[in-house]
């Protein structure tokens, strides 16, 4: 009797998950509100970028009371991934922040899984030159820019001080200032190691300051120039140099996006390496005020005897939003980047949480580092563009991303990591 | 009687679900992989034929067999190391009290009842060269100079991995070579230990003979366990360093979802699965070998 | 000649006694200390979950902080989503070992109790499916599952569970039941009964050791189960559990305290489960290991 009971609640245990196992949503709840899927690259959603689009979210929610937003949001690379697989399985969200680079934007157009815009809706929001193109392929938009990136690095005065440094303009003196951190317990400089793409920024950078040209690497990539050449092999034994030096945090190749990003806010590390989107460091109530009101930016350094200045920025409009063409609500999503178009620019400024592609107004009470990064903008004489790793296809990327780490992680020589990446180069371009 | 065990009707209803499911699940995928191995994809877009050419770039691809070292490596620690130790662990815990004993091996099971997220992601923070318990105890005890990245050095990161896997799969084996250990008869052991037996002869020349079969068992488990390793090498370096934490599983997901090259990814799939089933075979060909020699 | 034989023995006996203190003395310390590095690692998470996130880069090893800060285990259980996860992995985990239990069972019982054309065909399948990972089902399964709507679903991953767990589970069932004397189908048999009484009654019985090994190891890699979980599901609402720790290394990277006591909480039902269980579990793991 006791096991005819016993199976008998198995099975109806049984039953009734096997009914809400199946459950899938369609996109509409029971309530009839229409479920807008998005994903991004923005997990904190309280400072930065995150809390921007929280803002944005709400607002939008209040005009169109019948949408329901759920968002998903990885570190950068897991992102992605998760796109790539997304699209295999054809599960696109149904707004997704992106990146405007050929290399990614392309395979997705080309596969026919981007909505089209029309370029007319979006040319009174104010987009600084230069970057709603960027998001043009075959004369049609096909997502909005969101930010304008620079590549600097990020100082804690108050460790300068502590240290005895002065704050430095070319990276000689920065590796003579590494001893100099060590001895108060504090590591010189910190950077996202684990996923490459900072050093393959850093790569392209160290090249341009000592051939002062950007284009050389557009060069490479299109196999006017090689990779091989001797001003890209002295780049990638200056970095040697700077690993060597002591200049990173010692777990360089395993530390990623956020632990990069706590070392520097937890006072673990006098400078952060990375772009112009983390001037919101300046307002995160992580980290203590000490902290906050330390913060400073500085140009990228140069290389003594290079030929770049401190005025090449290396810069580019990097992220993006496009809707899936896969999605069963593209009216809403339209209205929804519609509106993200017009606010962006004004709240992210307003809240001081990241420079968008937007024009924006300086104010008085702008941080520090908003002033500063204003400044850097505006005395840019010449940009880059499209950072290297970008310019060519996923494989590419993926190389280059790879091989910097090995580079980094004292694995293989100049030469080697030279003549590795020009044959990704050469590869990548017999492929279309 | 005939008619009783050899019912059809029966049969077919006891054999079909779970064949179906298997057969669904497992065996229709790896046609499918088969299928596109044999293309150029990524995953969305154009498909291209290409014939045996991704087989022909994975012979020559030294990544790839980078990770297969990798996998032959933690299997023989596992098998040489982890499954050694917890024998020589089980065998003392069998002359303990019942209740001291049943306490021990209660904690030591704790981390096999853990997620391996869980587990990857502890170990991540110990392993850590700034805050990491590890580093601190080593700084602690005056070794400061031997504390690394432990997960971030070249010359450690691969056996920072597999000690976080043999650390979690500890508990498995205890186990299991405790209730072998178990069963083997004290009169066997008294009667060796009355005719002179010390200690070592007791183990090699009754013990063990006699738990073979159990020994067989761990091992397989073992080598297809190990095979299977991906999520902590995904969760920790990502193959990292320059691969030299590559696993065969994590390489074949990052050239279809990071590289865009699924049918690559699906070219290495089909060859893991000959390597893991003859692996396999050749193993229990191995010990169906010294069985017969005892 | 006689006396000889007698002393023998005993001097053995006495160096054996020697040799087992001293042993003894030993062992115990090294018991222990497998215990303290098994648990240390979670012990030390936990006593970090409670303090503030700073105080991580302090020097201490380990140190249970004055003032607790059990506010983050506040945010780890809400902004972790850990009900809804919960529920999400117990939809996936309930049937998927009840069907991982019984499917088995009822496979193993056709291949070697009964006798049939394609048993052996059937068998070596069972055999080969034990060697196959799951991986190599990650990528085809897109395709795959796809046609089938079987994506973003929690019953795909279901059936992918149940079906990885056939082999081993069957291969243990196939150990226990091959040593039952046929005489006990027979005399049911005789009496009038049919499969359906002889097989819960009568022969499920006997293999109630069974049972518990595969159900609880069963258990645990489906509750544990991650990567097919975080590649299949697309919808954020119905991820597993293991996922929100993910979502935390994002969403609060700047916090570990909170990450910490995130990661205490996806630990605690498989660890709580089998403090409940564990009488049972050990006695069936142990005489698994003897028929595997």
């Amino acid at each position: 009797m006791k096991r005819k009971n016993a199976l008998a609640l198995v099975c109806a245990i049984l039953a009734v998950s096997a009914v809400f196992a199946g459950g899938g949503s369609d996109g509409k709840k029971s309530d009839g509100k229409i479920i807008l899927k998005m994903g991004d690259n923005l997990p904190d959603r309280k400072n930065g970028y995150g809390a921007v689009i929280e803002t944005i979210n709400t607002e939008f929610k209040a005009i169109h009371p019948e949408v329901e937003i759920v968002t998903e949001s990885y570190q950068d690379q897991p992102w992605q991934e998760k796109v790539k697989i997304y699209a295999t399985a054809n599960q696109l969200p149904d707004v997704l922040k992106y990146w405007s680079f050929g290399g990614m934007m392309k395979p997705l157009i080309d596969a026919g899984l981007v909505e089209k815009m029309k370029i007319a809706d979006f040319k009174s929001y104010g987009y600084m030159a230069g970057s709603l193109e960027g998001n043009v392929f075959d004369n049609e938009l096909y997502g909005i820019p969101i930010s304008g990136d620079m590549w600097v690095v990020y100082v804690n005065k108050g460790l300068f001080k502590k240290a005895g440094v002065p704050v430095p303009t070319t990276w000689d003196e920065i590796i003579a200032s590494a001893p100099k951190f060590k001895a108060i317990g504090v590591t010189p400089m910190v950077t996202n190691g684990k996923e490459g793409w900072p050093l393959c920024e850093l790569f392209d950078n160290i090249s341009q300051r000592i051939n002062g040209d950007f284009k050389r690497v557009d060069s490479a990539i299109n196999r006017k120039a090689k990779y091989t050449d001797p001003d890209f092999v002295q780049a990638a034994a200056y970095m040697q140099k700077l690993v060597k030096a002591g200049v990173f945090q010692e777990n360089l190749s395993t530390s990623d996006y956020g632990d990069a990003r706590n070392m520097f806010g937890q006072e673990r590390a006098a400078m952060y390496m990375m772009g112009s989107w983390e001037m919101s460091l300046a307002t995160d109530q992580n980290f203590s005020e000490p902290f906050r009101n330390n913060l400073d930016v500085i140009k990228f350094p140069v290389v003594k005897g290079g030929k770049g200045s401190a005025d090449d920025v290396l810069a580019w409009f990097g992220g993006n939003y496009i809707i899936s063409s896969t999605s069963k609500h593209k009216d809403i999503a339209y209205e929804y980047v519609k509106y993200l178009g017009k606010r962006f620019g004004e709240i992210a400024w307003e809240t001081q949480a990241c420079f968008p592609a937007q024009k924006v107004t300086p104010r008085a009470n702008d941080t520090v580092v908003s002033k500063k990064l204003l400044q850097i903008a505006a005395d840019a004489k010449s940009t880059s563009g499209t950072p290297g790793l970008d310019r060519s296809d996923s494989v590419f990327k993926e190389d280059h991303q790879e091989l910097i780490r090995q580079l980094c992680a004292l694995m293989i020589t100049p030469e080697e990591f030279a003549k590795k990446l020009d044959a990704s180069a050469a590869r990548a371009a017999t492929q279309e | 009687m005939n008619s009783l065990f050899n019912n059809k009707k029966v049969v077919a209803l006891l054999v079909l679900p779970g064949l179906c499911v298997m057969l669904f699940a497992i065996a229709a995928p790896l046609v499918i992989s088969v299928i596109f191995s044999f293309v150029k994809w990524a995953g969305f877009g154009k498909i291209r034929f290409i014939g045996f050419g991704n087989y022909a770039r994975l012979i020559k691809d030294e990544v790839f067999w980078r990770s297969l070292i990798n996998v032959l490596a933690l299997i023989l620690v596992t098998v040489f190391i982890q499954n050694v130790f917890a024998f020589f662990i089980a065998s003392m815990m069998t002359k303990l009290s019942g209740g001291l004993s049943r306490v021990l091996r209660t904690i030591y099971f704790i981390p096999a009842t853990l997620s391996l997220v869980v587990v990857t992601r502890l170990w991540v923070n110990i392993f850590h060269p700034d805050y990491g318990v590890l580093n601190k105890i080593l700084r602690l005890i005056g070794a400061g100079d031997a504390a690394k990245a432990w997960l971030g050095n070249p010359d450690t990161a691969l056996w920072a991995v597999i000690w976080i896997m043999i650390w979690q799969g500890f508990g498995w084996a205890l186990l299991f070579f405790y209730g072998g250990l178990m069963t083997v008869p004290k009169e066997l052991e008294e009667a060796a230990i009355v005719d002179g037996a010390n200690r070592g002869q007791l183990y090699m020349h009754v013990v063990l003979p006699y738990m073979m079969p159990v020994v067989q068992s761990i091992v397989i488990i073992d080598v297809i366990s190990s095979m299977k390793q991906m999520e902590m090498a995904y969760l920790s370096t990502e193959g990292g360093p320059g691969n030299t934490t590559q696993f065969i599983a994590l390489y074949l997901y990052q050239r279809a979802f990071k590289y865009s090259e699924y049918g690559y990814g699906n070219a290495i799939s089909v060859l893991f699965v000959i390597i893991a089933v003859g692996l396999t075979l050749v193993i229990q060909r191995m010990f169906r070998k010294s069985v017969d020699q005892i | 000649m006689n006396g000889m034989m007698e002393r023998k023995p005993m001097i053995a006996q006495k160096n054996y006694v020697h040799e087992m203190v001293t042993l003894r003395i030993f062992a115990t310390i090294l018991l222990v200390s497998i215990a303290i590095a098994q648990i240390f690692p979670f012990v030390w998470i936990f006593s970090y979950s409670i303090k503030k996130s700073g105080d991580l880069f302090g020097p201490e090893l380990l140190s249970f902080p004055g003032n607790p800060q059990w506010g983050n285990y506040y945010k780890a259980f809400f902004d972790g989503k850990i009900p809804l996860y919960l529920s999400n992995t117990l939809k996936i985990v309930i049937p998927s070992v009840a069907f991982a239990t019984i499917l088995p069972f009822m496979l193993a019982y056709a291949c070697t109790r009964m006798e049939w054309k394609l048993k052996k065909l059937v068998w070596l399948l069972v055999v080969v499916g034990m060697t196959i990972p799951i991986h190599t089902t990650l990528l085809p399964n897109f395709i795959w599952y796809r046609t089938f709507r079987l994506l973003d679903t929690h019953l795909g991953l279901i059936i992918s569970n149940v079906a990885f767990s056939m082999s081993f589970n069957t291969i243990v069932f196939s150990g226990l039941l091959a040593g039952i004397p046929r005489s006990m189908e027979e005399a049911a048999f005789i009496e009038g009964a049919g499969y359906s009484v002889i097989l819960p009654k009568i022969i499920a019985p006997m293999a109630t050791t069974g049972f518990v090994t595969v159900g609880v190891q069963t258990f645990l890699s489906h509750w544990n189960e991650f990567i097919m979980a975080n590649t299949f599901l697309s919808t954020e609402l119905k991820r597993t559990l293991p996922f929100s720790i993910i979502l935390f290394s994002g969403q609060y990277v700047s916090d570990y305290a909170v990450q910490f006591a995130c990661m205490t909480l996806v630990a605690l039902p498989p660890l709580v489960l089998y403090f409940i269980l564990s009488k049972w579990i050990l006695a069936g793991v142990t005489a698994g290991a003897i028929k595997g």
